[in-house]
Protein backbone atom coordinates (compact mmCIF):
# COMPACT_ATOMS: atom_id res chain seq x y z
CA UNK A 1 0.00 0.00 0.00
CA UNK A 2 1.38 3.36 -1.00
CA UNK A 3 1.31 6.03 1.70
CA UNK A 4 0.85 9.16 -0.39
CA UNK A 5 0.28 8.82 -4.09
CA UNK A 6 -0.27 11.45 -6.78
CA UNK A 7 -1.03 10.50 -10.37
CA UNK A 8 -0.78 12.98 -13.24
CA UNK A 9 -1.91 15.96 -11.21
CA UNK A 10 -1.97 19.34 -12.93
CA UNK A 11 -2.76 22.87 -11.87
CA UNK A 12 -2.89 26.04 -13.96
CA UNK A 13 -3.35 29.66 -12.92
CA UNK A 14 -4.73 31.56 -15.88
CA UNK A 15 -2.34 30.58 -18.65
CA UNK A 16 0.48 29.53 -16.35
CA UNK A 17 0.86 25.79 -15.95
CA UNK A 18 2.27 25.68 -12.44
CA UNK A 19 2.16 21.89 -12.12
CA UNK A 20 1.87 19.58 -15.12
CA UNK A 21 1.18 15.85 -15.04
CA UNK A 22 3.18 15.22 -11.92
CA UNK A 23 3.11 11.73 -10.44
CA UNK A 24 4.83 10.79 -7.22
CA UNK A 25 4.76 8.16 -4.54
CA UNK A 26 5.91 8.87 -1.01
CA UNK A 27 6.65 5.71 0.98
CA UNK A 28 5.74 5.56 4.67
CA UNK A 29 8.49 6.31 7.22
CA UNK A 30 10.71 8.12 4.76
CA UNK A 31 12.06 11.60 4.26
CA UNK A 32 11.09 12.74 0.81
CA UNK A 33 12.72 15.90 -0.58
CA UNK A 34 11.17 18.08 -3.26
CA UNK A 35 13.71 20.29 -5.01
CA UNK A 36 13.98 22.46 -8.10
CA UNK A 37 14.83 25.99 -9.21
CA UNK A 38 12.64 28.95 -8.20
CA UNK A 39 9.27 28.83 -9.92
CA UNK A 40 9.53 25.10 -10.59
CA UNK A 41 6.13 24.50 -8.98
CA UNK A 42 7.26 22.94 -5.70
CA UNK A 43 5.11 25.11 -3.46
CA UNK A 44 2.12 24.70 -5.75
CA UNK A 45 2.57 20.94 -5.56
CA UNK A 46 2.68 21.14 -1.78
CA UNK A 47 -0.47 23.27 -1.80
CA UNK A 48 -2.14 20.61 -3.93
CA UNK A 49 -1.07 17.84 -1.57
CA UNK A 50 -2.22 19.74 1.53
CA UNK A 51 -5.51 20.89 0.03
CA UNK A 52 -4.95 24.65 -0.18
CA UNK A 53 -5.53 24.18 -3.93
CA UNK A 54 -7.50 21.50 -5.73
CA UNK A 55 -5.87 20.07 -8.88
CA UNK A 56 -7.44 20.65 -12.32
CA UNK A 57 -6.81 17.01 -13.18
CA UNK A 58 -5.26 13.88 -11.72
CA UNK A 59 -5.62 11.50 -8.80
CA UNK A 60 -4.46 11.98 -5.24
CA UNK A 61 -4.69 9.42 -2.44
CA UNK A 62 -3.38 9.15 1.11
CA UNK A 63 -3.39 5.63 2.56
CA UNK A 64 -5.69 4.76 -0.33
CA UNK A 65 -8.22 7.42 0.69
CA UNK A 66 -9.15 9.80 -2.08
CA UNK A 67 -8.03 13.37 -1.33
CA UNK A 68 -9.50 15.07 -4.39
CA UNK A 69 -12.19 17.55 -3.36
CA UNK A 70 -11.27 17.26 0.29
CA UNK A 71 -10.53 20.74 1.75
CA UNK A 72 -7.33 21.39 3.71
CA UNK A 73 -8.96 21.25 7.13
CA UNK A 74 -10.43 17.79 6.44
CA UNK A 75 -7.06 16.44 5.27
CA UNK A 76 -5.55 17.40 8.63
CA UNK A 77 -7.90 14.90 10.29
CA UNK A 78 -6.48 12.15 8.07
CA UNK A 79 -3.00 12.96 9.40
CA UNK A 80 -1.61 15.52 6.96
CA UNK A 81 0.12 18.60 8.38
CA UNK A 82 2.23 21.33 6.84
CA UNK A 83 4.23 24.50 7.33
CA UNK A 84 4.39 27.46 4.97
CA UNK A 85 7.20 28.95 2.91
CA UNK A 86 6.10 32.43 3.91
CA UNK A 87 5.65 31.90 7.65
CA UNK A 88 2.01 32.06 8.71
CA UNK A 89 1.94 32.22 12.49
CA UNK A 90 -0.83 33.72 14.61
CA UNK A 91 1.33 36.77 15.22
CA UNK A 92 -0.70 38.51 17.92
CA UNK A 93 -0.99 35.31 19.97
CA UNK A 94 1.61 33.90 22.33
CA UNK A 95 3.80 30.94 21.45
CA UNK A 96 1.76 28.75 23.79
CA UNK A 97 -1.52 29.90 22.23
CA UNK A 98 -0.14 29.16 18.77
CA UNK A 99 0.71 25.59 19.69
CA UNK A 100 -2.51 25.13 21.68
CA UNK A 101 -4.52 26.07 18.58
CA UNK A 102 -2.76 23.18 16.84
CA UNK A 103 -4.60 20.67 19.04
CA UNK A 104 -7.93 21.76 17.55
CA UNK A 105 -8.86 18.42 15.99
CA UNK A 106 -8.11 16.56 19.22
CA UNK A 107 -10.29 18.77 21.44
CA UNK A 108 -13.21 16.71 22.68
CA UNK A 109 -14.58 18.69 25.64
CA UNK A 110 -18.33 19.21 25.18
CA UNK A 111 -19.42 22.76 24.41
CA UNK A 112 -21.22 23.29 27.73
CA UNK A 113 -18.01 22.46 29.59
CA UNK A 114 -16.12 25.13 27.66
CA UNK A 115 -18.96 27.56 28.37
CA UNK A 116 -19.12 26.85 32.11
CA UNK A 117 -15.50 26.11 32.97
CA UNK A 118 -13.36 27.60 30.21
CA UNK A 119 -10.85 24.76 30.47
CA UNK A 120 -7.71 25.95 28.75
CA UNK A 121 -5.86 23.20 30.61
CA UNK A 122 -6.37 20.53 27.97
CA UNK A 123 -3.17 19.68 26.07
CA UNK A 124 -1.29 22.30 28.08
CA UNK A 125 1.47 19.85 29.03
CA UNK A 126 1.77 18.53 25.52
CA UNK A 127 1.94 22.09 24.15
CA UNK A 128 4.79 22.86 26.53
CA UNK A 129 6.55 19.64 25.50
CA UNK A 130 6.35 20.64 21.85
CA UNK A 131 7.78 24.08 22.65
CA UNK A 132 10.52 22.35 24.60
CA UNK A 133 11.20 20.10 21.60
CA UNK A 134 11.89 23.08 19.33
CA UNK A 135 13.79 24.92 22.07
CA UNK A 136 11.26 27.68 22.64
CA UNK A 137 9.83 26.69 26.02
CA UNK A 138 11.37 29.67 27.81
CA UNK A 139 9.52 32.04 25.42
CA UNK A 140 6.09 30.40 25.83
CA UNK A 141 4.39 33.60 26.96
CA UNK A 142 5.90 35.87 24.30
CA UNK A 143 4.00 37.15 21.27
CA UNK A 144 4.78 35.00 18.23
CA UNK A 145 5.21 38.04 15.96
CA UNK A 146 8.04 39.32 18.18
CA UNK A 147 10.19 36.22 17.61
CA UNK A 148 13.25 36.35 15.39
CA UNK A 149 12.77 34.75 12.00
CA UNK A 150 14.52 31.46 12.67
CA UNK A 151 12.53 30.83 15.83
CA UNK A 152 9.29 31.61 13.99
CA UNK A 153 10.04 28.71 11.63
CA UNK A 154 10.56 26.38 14.59
CA UNK A 155 7.33 27.54 16.23
CA UNK A 156 5.44 26.78 13.04
CA UNK A 157 6.84 23.26 13.14
CA UNK A 158 5.80 22.80 16.78
CA UNK A 159 2.31 24.08 15.99
CA UNK A 160 1.89 21.68 13.06
CA UNK A 161 3.15 18.76 15.18
CA UNK A 162 0.31 19.48 17.63
CA UNK A 163 -2.09 18.03 15.04
CA UNK A 164 -0.20 14.72 15.51
CA UNK A 165 0.43 14.19 11.82
CA UNK A 166 1.38 10.98 10.02
CA UNK A 167 2.63 12.91 7.01
CA UNK A 168 4.33 16.24 7.63
CA UNK A 169 5.03 18.59 4.71
CA UNK A 170 7.50 21.43 5.20
CA UNK A 171 7.87 24.23 2.68
CA UNK A 172 11.48 25.46 2.78
CA UNK A 173 11.99 25.06 6.54
CA UNK A 174 15.63 26.15 6.33
CA UNK A 175 15.03 29.34 4.33
CA UNK A 176 16.52 32.32 6.13
CA UNK A 177 18.17 30.27 8.87
CA UNK A 178 21.83 30.62 9.82
CA UNK A 179 24.27 27.73 10.04
CA UNK A 180 23.65 26.66 13.62
CA UNK A 181 19.90 27.05 13.17
CA UNK A 182 20.03 24.75 10.12
CA UNK A 183 21.94 22.15 12.18
CA UNK A 184 19.32 22.31 14.92
CA UNK A 185 16.51 22.03 12.35
CA UNK A 186 18.19 19.01 10.75
CA UNK A 187 18.46 17.31 14.10
CA UNK A 188 14.80 18.00 14.88
CA UNK A 189 13.64 16.73 11.47
CA UNK A 190 15.53 13.48 12.00
CA UNK A 191 13.93 13.14 15.43
CA UNK A 192 10.47 13.79 13.99
CA UNK A 193 11.06 11.14 11.34
CA UNK A 194 12.28 8.85 14.13
CA UNK A 195 8.83 9.10 15.72
CA UNK A 196 7.34 7.46 12.64
CA UNK A 197 6.20 10.64 10.92
CA UNK A 198 6.79 10.69 7.17
CA UNK A 199 8.33 13.95 5.95
CA UNK A 200 7.96 15.72 2.63
CA UNK A 201 10.41 18.63 2.53
CA UNK A 202 10.61 21.35 -0.11
CA UNK A 203 14.09 22.69 0.24
CA UNK A 204 16.88 24.65 -1.41
CA UNK A 205 19.46 23.84 1.22
CA UNK A 206 21.47 21.03 -0.37
CA UNK A 207 23.13 19.95 2.88
CA UNK A 208 19.71 19.25 4.26
CA UNK A 209 18.48 17.47 1.15
CA UNK A 210 21.57 15.33 0.61
CA UNK A 211 22.07 14.38 4.26
CA UNK A 212 18.60 13.52 5.47
CA UNK A 213 16.43 12.62 2.48
CA UNK A 214 16.03 9.06 1.26
CA UNK A 215 14.29 10.07 -1.96
CA UNK A 216 14.68 13.27 -3.93
CA UNK A 217 12.11 14.48 -6.42
CA UNK A 218 13.33 17.17 -8.80
CA UNK A 219 10.93 19.57 -10.53
CA UNK A 220 11.47 22.16 -13.23
CA UNK A 221 8.90 24.27 -15.11
CA UNK A 222 6.05 22.51 -13.33
CA UNK A 223 7.14 19.07 -14.47
CA UNK A 224 8.97 16.16 -12.96
CA UNK A 225 12.61 16.24 -14.02
CA UNK A 226 14.04 13.34 -12.08
CA UNK A 227 13.48 11.17 -9.05
CA UNK A 228 16.01 9.08 -7.19
CA UNK A 229 18.36 8.70 -4.26
CA UNK A 230 20.35 11.84 -3.30
CA UNK A 231 23.58 10.54 -4.91
CA UNK A 232 21.84 9.82 -8.20
CA UNK A 233 20.40 13.33 -8.22
CA UNK A 234 23.80 14.93 -7.73
CA UNK A 235 25.17 13.01 -10.69
CA UNK A 236 22.26 13.59 -13.04
CA UNK A 237 23.18 15.92 -15.93
CA UNK A 238 19.62 17.16 -16.46
CA UNK A 239 19.38 18.24 -12.83
CA UNK A 240 22.73 20.01 -13.06
CA UNK A 241 21.59 21.74 -16.21
CA UNK A 242 18.35 22.91 -14.62
CA UNK A 243 20.20 24.37 -11.66
CA UNK A 244 23.36 25.74 -13.29
CA UNK A 245 22.32 26.34 -16.87
CA UNK A 246 23.50 24.53 -20.01
CA UNK A 247 26.65 26.51 -20.64
CA UNK A 248 28.52 24.75 -17.85
CA UNK A 249 28.47 21.45 -19.66
CA UNK B 1 -10.06 32.78 46.12
CA UNK B 2 -9.03 33.22 42.52
CA UNK B 3 -8.48 36.66 41.01
CA UNK B 4 -11.41 36.02 38.67
CA UNK B 5 -13.79 35.35 41.55
CA UNK B 6 -12.61 38.50 43.34
CA UNK B 7 -13.19 40.58 40.19
CA UNK B 8 -16.64 39.05 39.84
CA UNK B 9 -17.58 39.93 43.42
CA UNK B 10 -16.32 43.48 42.99
CA UNK B 11 -18.33 43.79 39.76
CA UNK B 12 -21.48 42.59 41.56
CA UNK B 13 -20.94 45.07 44.39
CA UNK B 14 -20.34 47.98 42.00
CA UNK B 15 -23.43 47.09 39.96
CA UNK B 16 -25.50 46.84 43.14
CA UNK B 17 -24.29 50.24 44.34
CA UNK B 18 -24.60 52.12 41.03
CA UNK B 19 -28.33 53.06 41.22
CA UNK B 20 -27.67 54.55 44.67
CA UNK B 21 -24.67 56.53 43.44
CA UNK B 22 -26.77 57.94 40.61
CA UNK B 23 -30.07 58.48 42.41
CA UNK B 24 -32.07 60.53 39.86
CA UNK B 25 -34.50 58.71 37.54
CA UNK B 26 -32.72 60.27 34.58
CA UNK B 27 -29.31 58.85 35.47
CA UNK B 28 -30.82 55.49 36.39
CA UNK B 29 -32.30 55.41 32.90
CA UNK B 30 -28.83 56.06 31.48
CA UNK B 31 -27.59 53.12 33.55
CA UNK B 32 -30.12 50.79 31.91
CA UNK B 33 -29.08 52.08 28.50
CA UNK B 34 -25.45 51.56 29.44
CA UNK B 35 -26.04 47.93 30.48
CA UNK B 36 -27.77 47.31 27.14
CA UNK B 37 -24.91 48.94 25.26
CA UNK B 38 -22.39 46.76 27.10
CA UNK B 39 -24.36 43.68 26.05
CA UNK B 40 -24.38 44.90 22.43
CA UNK B 41 -20.66 45.68 22.50
CA UNK B 42 -19.96 42.19 23.89
CA UNK B 43 -22.01 40.65 21.09
CA UNK B 44 -20.14 42.53 18.37
CA UNK B 45 -16.76 41.93 19.98
CA UNK B 46 -17.30 38.19 19.65
CA UNK B 47 -17.60 38.60 15.88
CA UNK B 48 -15.32 41.58 15.22
CA UNK B 49 -12.78 41.36 18.02
CA UNK B 50 -12.29 37.63 18.45
CA UNK B 51 -13.12 36.22 15.03
CA UNK B 52 -12.02 39.20 12.93
CA UNK B 53 -15.20 39.61 10.89
CA UNK B 54 -16.04 43.19 9.95
CA UNK B 55 -19.76 42.93 10.66
CA UNK B 56 -21.76 46.13 10.21
CA UNK B 57 -25.16 44.47 10.51
CA UNK B 58 -25.35 44.07 14.25
CA UNK B 59 -28.11 46.70 14.59
CA UNK B 60 -30.38 44.40 12.55
CA UNK B 61 -30.13 41.60 15.13
CA UNK B 62 -30.78 44.13 17.90
CA UNK B 63 -33.90 45.15 15.97
CA UNK B 64 -35.06 41.57 15.43
CA UNK B 65 -34.77 40.87 19.16
CA UNK B 66 -36.80 44.00 19.94
CA UNK B 67 -39.54 43.49 17.35
CA UNK B 68 -40.02 39.74 17.71
CA UNK B 69 -40.27 39.89 21.51
CA UNK B 70 -42.59 42.93 21.46
CA UNK B 71 -44.91 41.59 18.77
CA UNK B 72 -45.19 38.23 20.51
CA UNK B 73 -46.11 39.95 23.77
CA UNK B 74 -48.40 42.65 22.34
CA UNK B 75 -50.15 40.81 19.51
CA UNK B 76 -50.05 37.20 20.66
CA UNK B 77 -50.09 37.83 24.43
CA UNK B 78 -47.02 35.71 25.08
CA UNK B 79 -45.25 35.77 28.40
CA UNK B 80 -42.29 38.20 28.24
CA UNK B 81 -39.65 35.56 29.00
CA UNK B 82 -41.01 33.05 26.52
CA UNK B 83 -41.23 35.80 23.90
CA UNK B 84 -37.64 36.80 24.66
CA UNK B 85 -36.47 33.24 24.26
CA UNK B 86 -38.14 33.09 20.85
CA UNK B 87 -36.69 36.48 19.92
CA UNK B 88 -33.15 35.40 20.84
CA UNK B 89 -33.60 32.21 18.83
CA UNK B 90 -34.93 34.20 15.86
CA UNK B 91 -32.00 36.61 15.93
CA UNK B 92 -29.51 33.75 16.28
CA UNK B 93 -31.04 31.74 13.43
CA UNK B 94 -31.14 34.77 11.17
CA UNK B 95 -27.51 35.40 12.11
CA UNK B 96 -26.65 31.85 11.06
CA UNK B 97 -28.60 32.28 7.82
CA UNK B 98 -26.70 35.47 7.00
CA UNK B 99 -23.46 33.79 8.04
CA UNK B 100 -24.03 31.07 5.44
CA UNK B 101 -23.28 33.78 2.86
CA UNK B 102 -21.11 36.04 4.97
CA UNK B 103 -18.44 33.45 5.82
CA UNK B 104 -17.37 33.38 2.17
CA UNK B 105 -16.69 37.10 2.35
CA UNK B 106 -13.81 38.93 3.94
CA UNK B 107 -12.94 42.45 5.05
CA UNK B 108 -14.66 45.15 2.98
CA UNK B 109 -16.91 42.71 1.17
CA UNK B 110 -18.32 41.35 4.41
CA UNK B 111 -18.71 44.90 5.71
CA UNK B 112 -20.78 45.90 2.66
CA UNK B 113 -22.88 42.71 2.69
CA UNK B 114 -23.67 42.99 6.41
CA UNK B 115 -24.39 46.71 6.06
CA UNK B 116 -26.79 45.79 3.25
CA UNK B 117 -28.50 43.35 5.57
CA UNK B 118 -28.97 46.09 8.18
CA UNK B 119 -30.43 48.42 5.55
CA UNK B 120 -32.84 45.73 4.32
CA UNK B 121 -33.95 44.93 7.87
CA UNK B 122 -34.58 48.61 8.53
CA UNK B 123 -36.65 48.90 5.34
CA UNK B 124 -38.70 45.83 6.29
CA UNK B 125 -39.44 47.39 9.67
CA UNK B 126 -40.56 50.61 7.98
CA UNK B 127 -42.64 49.02 5.23
CA UNK B 128 -44.15 45.85 6.67
CA UNK B 129 -46.77 47.92 8.46
CA UNK B 130 -49.23 45.07 9.04
CA UNK B 131 -46.81 43.51 11.50
CA UNK B 132 -44.44 46.26 12.62
CA UNK B 133 -46.78 49.30 12.44
CA UNK B 134 -44.06 50.93 10.31
CA UNK B 135 -42.97 54.45 11.22
CA UNK B 136 -46.11 54.91 13.34
CA UNK B 137 -44.48 52.62 15.84
CA UNK B 138 -45.77 50.37 18.60
CA UNK B 139 -46.82 52.13 21.80
CA UNK B 140 -47.45 51.32 25.43
CA UNK B 141 -44.86 48.60 25.78
CA UNK B 142 -44.34 47.54 29.38
CA UNK B 143 -40.94 46.60 30.79
CA UNK B 144 -40.57 43.17 32.45
CA UNK B 145 -40.05 44.92 35.80
CA UNK B 146 -41.75 48.18 36.71
CA UNK B 147 -38.98 50.20 38.37
CA UNK B 148 -35.99 51.60 36.49
CA UNK B 149 -33.67 50.33 39.21
CA UNK B 150 -35.16 46.85 38.92
CA UNK B 151 -34.76 46.93 35.14
CA UNK B 152 -31.12 47.98 35.57
CA UNK B 153 -30.45 45.08 37.94
CA UNK B 154 -32.12 42.70 35.51
CA UNK B 155 -30.24 43.84 32.39
CA UNK B 156 -26.94 44.29 34.24
CA UNK B 157 -27.30 40.84 35.82
CA UNK B 158 -27.95 39.20 32.46
CA UNK B 159 -25.07 41.15 30.94
CA UNK B 160 -22.76 39.97 33.70
CA UNK B 161 -23.79 36.34 33.13
CA UNK B 162 -23.21 36.72 29.38
CA UNK B 163 -19.83 38.33 30.09
CA UNK B 164 -18.72 35.42 32.30
CA UNK B 165 -19.91 32.82 29.77
CA UNK B 166 -18.13 34.51 26.84
CA UNK B 167 -15.03 34.92 29.00
CA UNK B 168 -15.11 31.18 29.77
CA UNK B 169 -15.55 30.37 26.12
CA UNK B 170 -12.64 32.60 25.09
CA UNK B 171 -10.40 30.91 27.68
CA UNK B 172 -11.39 27.50 26.34
CA UNK B 173 -10.13 25.82 23.15
CA UNK B 174 -13.03 27.51 21.33
CA UNK B 175 -11.35 30.87 22.03
CA UNK B 176 -8.04 29.56 20.67
CA UNK B 177 -9.84 28.47 17.51
CA UNK B 178 -11.65 31.79 16.96
CA UNK B 179 -8.49 33.84 17.55
CA UNK B 180 -6.59 31.56 15.18
CA UNK B 181 -9.16 32.26 12.46
CA UNK B 182 -8.89 36.00 13.10
CA UNK B 183 -5.10 35.89 12.81
CA UNK B 184 -4.83 33.72 9.69
CA UNK B 185 -7.61 31.59 8.29
CA UNK B 186 -5.41 29.61 5.87
CA UNK B 187 -3.05 28.78 8.68
CA UNK B 188 -5.96 27.76 10.91
CA UNK B 189 -7.21 25.45 8.13
CA UNK B 190 -3.77 23.83 8.06
CA UNK B 191 -4.44 22.85 11.67
CA UNK B 192 -7.79 21.30 10.82
CA UNK B 193 -10.01 24.28 11.65
CA UNK B 194 -13.16 24.56 9.54
CA UNK B 195 -13.08 28.35 9.26
CA UNK B 196 -16.53 28.75 7.70
CA UNK B 197 -18.19 26.68 10.43
CA UNK B 198 -16.58 28.54 13.33
CA UNK B 199 -17.12 31.96 11.79
CA UNK B 200 -20.80 31.09 11.39
CA UNK B 201 -20.87 29.96 15.02
CA UNK B 202 -19.46 33.30 16.23
CA UNK B 203 -21.76 35.22 13.90
CA UNK B 204 -24.84 33.34 15.11
CA UNK B 205 -23.92 33.61 18.78
CA UNK B 206 -23.17 37.34 18.38
CA UNK B 207 -26.54 37.82 16.66
CA UNK B 208 -28.37 35.95 19.43
CA UNK B 209 -26.77 38.12 22.12
CA UNK B 210 -27.62 41.31 20.21
CA UNK B 211 -31.18 39.94 19.98
CA UNK B 212 -31.17 39.43 23.75
CA UNK B 213 -30.25 43.09 24.26
CA UNK B 214 -33.10 43.96 21.92
CA UNK B 215 -35.66 42.23 24.16
CA UNK B 216 -35.16 44.81 26.92
CA UNK B 217 -35.02 47.94 24.81
CA UNK B 218 -38.72 48.40 23.90
CA UNK B 219 -39.96 48.00 27.48
CA UNK B 220 -37.38 50.51 28.66
CA UNK B 221 -38.35 53.18 26.11
CA UNK B 222 -42.05 52.26 26.06
CA UNK B 223 -42.30 52.62 22.28
CA UNK B 224 -40.80 50.88 19.30
CA UNK B 225 -39.98 52.67 16.04
CA UNK B 226 -37.65 51.57 13.21
CA UNK B 227 -35.45 54.64 13.64
CA UNK B 228 -34.06 53.18 16.87
CA UNK B 229 -32.36 50.58 14.66
CA UNK B 230 -30.92 52.85 12.04
CA UNK B 231 -27.64 51.56 10.63
CA UNK B 232 -25.89 54.30 12.63
CA UNK B 233 -26.48 52.00 15.61
CA UNK B 234 -24.13 49.44 14.03
CA UNK B 235 -21.41 52.07 13.80
CA UNK B 236 -21.99 53.15 17.40
CA UNK B 237 -21.52 49.52 18.53
CA UNK B 238 -18.35 49.28 16.44
CA UNK B 239 -17.05 52.52 17.99
CA UNK B 240 -17.66 51.08 21.47
CA UNK B 241 -15.70 47.92 20.64
CA UNK B 242 -12.82 49.80 18.98
CA UNK B 243 -12.55 52.62 21.54
CA UNK B 244 -12.49 50.12 24.39
CA UNK B 245 -10.15 47.65 22.76
CA UNK B 246 -11.39 44.86 20.53
CA UNK B 247 -10.40 41.27 21.12
CA UNK B 248 -10.21 41.81 24.87
CA UNK B 249 -13.03 41.01 27.29
CA UNK B 250 -13.04 44.21 29.30
CA UNK B 251 -12.35 46.58 26.37
CA UNK B 252 -15.84 46.66 24.86
CA UNK B 253 -17.32 47.05 28.36
CA UNK B 254 -15.19 50.16 28.93
CA UNK B 255 -15.93 51.41 25.41
CA UNK B 256 -19.68 51.03 25.93
CA UNK B 257 -19.56 52.81 29.29
CA UNK B 258 -17.44 55.68 27.96
CA UNK B 259 -19.52 56.19 24.83
CA UNK B 260 -22.81 56.00 26.76
CA UNK B 261 -21.80 58.52 29.39
CA UNK B 262 -19.66 60.86 27.27
CA UNK B 263 -22.62 62.44 25.39
CA UNK B 264 -24.42 62.91 28.73
CA UNK B 265 -21.44 64.55 30.39
CA UNK B 266 -21.04 66.79 27.34
CA UNK B 267 -24.64 68.04 27.51
CA UNK B 268 -23.42 71.31 29.09
CA UNK B 269 -21.65 72.10 25.83
CA UNK B 270 -24.99 72.29 24.03
CA UNK B 271 -24.64 72.18 20.29
CA UNK B 272 -20.90 71.53 20.45
CA UNK B 273 -21.65 68.19 22.11
CA UNK B 274 -21.58 66.02 18.98
CA UNK B 275 -18.53 67.83 17.68
CA UNK B 276 -16.57 67.06 20.84
CA UNK B 277 -17.87 63.49 20.80
CA UNK B 278 -16.70 63.01 17.21
CA UNK B 279 -13.35 64.63 17.91
CA UNK B 280 -12.76 62.39 20.94
CA UNK B 281 -13.60 59.35 18.85
CA UNK B 282 -11.18 60.38 16.10
CA UNK B 283 -8.38 61.07 18.56
CA UNK B 284 -8.79 57.69 20.25
CA UNK B 285 -8.64 55.83 16.93
CA UNK B 286 -5.62 57.91 15.79
CA UNK B 287 -3.55 57.75 18.96
CA UNK B 288 -4.80 54.61 20.69
CA UNK B 289 -5.21 52.09 17.86
CA UNK B 290 -5.62 49.25 20.38
CA UNK B 291 -8.25 51.18 22.30
CA UNK B 292 -8.29 52.25 25.93
CA UNK B 293 -7.26 48.79 27.20
CA UNK B 294 -4.16 48.72 25.00
CA UNK B 295 -3.21 52.28 25.95
CA UNK B 296 -3.59 51.42 29.64
CA UNK B 297 -1.37 48.34 29.28
CA UNK B 298 1.28 50.33 27.44
CA UNK B 299 1.17 52.95 30.20
CA UNK B 300 1.63 50.29 32.89
CA UNK B 301 4.55 48.72 31.05
CA UNK B 302 6.38 52.02 30.45
CA UNK B 303 6.37 52.89 34.17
Amino acid sequence: MMFLKAENISKSFGGVRAVQNVSLEVPENSIFALIGPNGAGKSTLLNLLSGIYQPDAGQLTFQEKNLIGLPAHRRVRLGLARTFQKIRLFKQLTLLENVRAGFHIHQDAPFWKNLLHGNSGSFRDEAHELLEFVGLESLAGERAGALPYGKQRLLEIARALATRPRLFMLDEPAAGLNGSEVDFLLDRLIQIAGRGITLVVVEHNMDLVMNVAQRVFVMDHGEQLFEGAPREVQANPRVIEAYLGGEFQ
Amino acid sequence: MSARLVSLLIAILVLAALPWLLPTPYWRGILVLCAMNVLLALSLNLVLGYTGQLNLGQSAFFAIGAYVSTILVKTYAWNFWLASLAAVAAAGLLGLALAAFAVRLRGHYLAIASLGFAVITYQVLVNWEKVTEGVRGIYGILPPVASTTGLFYLVAGITLVVYVLIDNLMRSPVGDTLRAIREDEVSAASLGVNGALWKAFAFGLGAAIAGLAGCFYPGFVGTLVPDAFNIIESFTMMAMVIVGGMGTMIGPVIGAIVLTFLPEVLRDFGEFRLMIYGLALTLVVLFMPGGIVQAWRTLLRSR
